[in-house]
């Protein structure tokens, strides 16, 4: 999977929890998903298994720690596709 | 060292769904799922243990200037405590039919809360008011500011102090701490 295909699979999981859709718009690496998103940090679990359901992996938690930006997650993603 | 956390139970009903498959497991341990199906009221259970790890989390964070991190399950509820690593904080939560607040904090605090029901939001206001008053400065010398890890930090004359504030809001309603 190419990390555009990724970004826009995670785009559209964390869609549903944005509360800040200009946020979304100008979506980056770099977007925080409570700073910049305003997602509820308890949606940060929904997002969370959500990512598990759509990618088929299992996120322990030192994945979970790290999951608050768009960033880490596609790194955290990347990382349990490339264990499977 | 202080830390809070405000849910407002019905905003949290839309936007929530903790019975939610996965969900309690990544958040609460074993011991704390089973306070939450012991419970009289699981929903209230659920959301005063989450306020009393994200409580918790602000404290630690602050007290420690750690960078933002997910990590709910690492604090672990124990009665009215939350325990991190070798770390202890002490909780107090007021619970009402449409929210549930905890204070946390360490031994050695003197702090003061307010919570706001009235929708206002008046809250990051209302706190520069009191520290104005209770350091004896005009208003506009006392800024809040976030610092590099998002902490609130309160300048007075463009200074930074070294007054522990802790801020939090969710649907109608708001609150903040402060130690003075």
């Amino acid at each position: 999977m190419t990390k555009e295909e990724l970004l826009s699979k995670l785009k559209t999981i964390i869609e549903p929890y944005v509360q800040n859709q200009e946020g979304l718009e100008n979506m980056s690496e770099d977007t925080n998903f409570i700073d910049d998103l305003e997602i509820n940090s308890a949606n940060l679990v929904d997002v969370i298994l959500d990512v598990e359901d759509e990618f088929d992996i299992e996120i322990d938690n030192d994945g979970m720690d790290k999951m608050l930006t768009v960033k880490a997650s596609i790194e955290v993603i990347q990382n349990k596709l490339a264990a499977k | 060292m202080i830390g809070n956390d405000i849910v407002d139970l019905k905003l949290a009903s839309v936007q929530s769904n903790w019975r939610r498959k996965g969900w309690l497991q990544k958040i609460f341990n074993e011991s704390e799922q089973d306070k939450i199906w012991d419970a009289e009221d699981s929903n209230h259970m659920v959301w005063k243990l989450w306020s009393m790890k994200e409580a918790a989390y602000k404290a630690h964070q602050r007290l420690f200037s750690l960078s933002p991190k997910y990590n709910p399950y690492d604090f672990i509820c124990a009665d009215e405590d939350v325990t991190v690593q070798d770390y202890n904080y002490r909780t107090v939560s007021k619970q009402t039919e449409k929210y549930i607040y905890t204070i946390a904090f360490t031994d050695q605090t003197n702090f003061i809360s307010k919570v706001f029901v009235d929708e206002s939001l008046q809250y990051k206001s209302k706190l520069v008011y009191y520290i104005a008053d209770m350091m004896d400065v005009n208003l506009s010398a006392v800024t809040l500011q976030k610092d590099i890890n998002g902490i609130p930090i309160v300048k007075i004359h463009n200074k930074i102090t070294d007054i522990a504030i802790s801020l939090s809001s969710h649907g109608s309603f708001s609150a903040f701490t402060v130690d003075l």
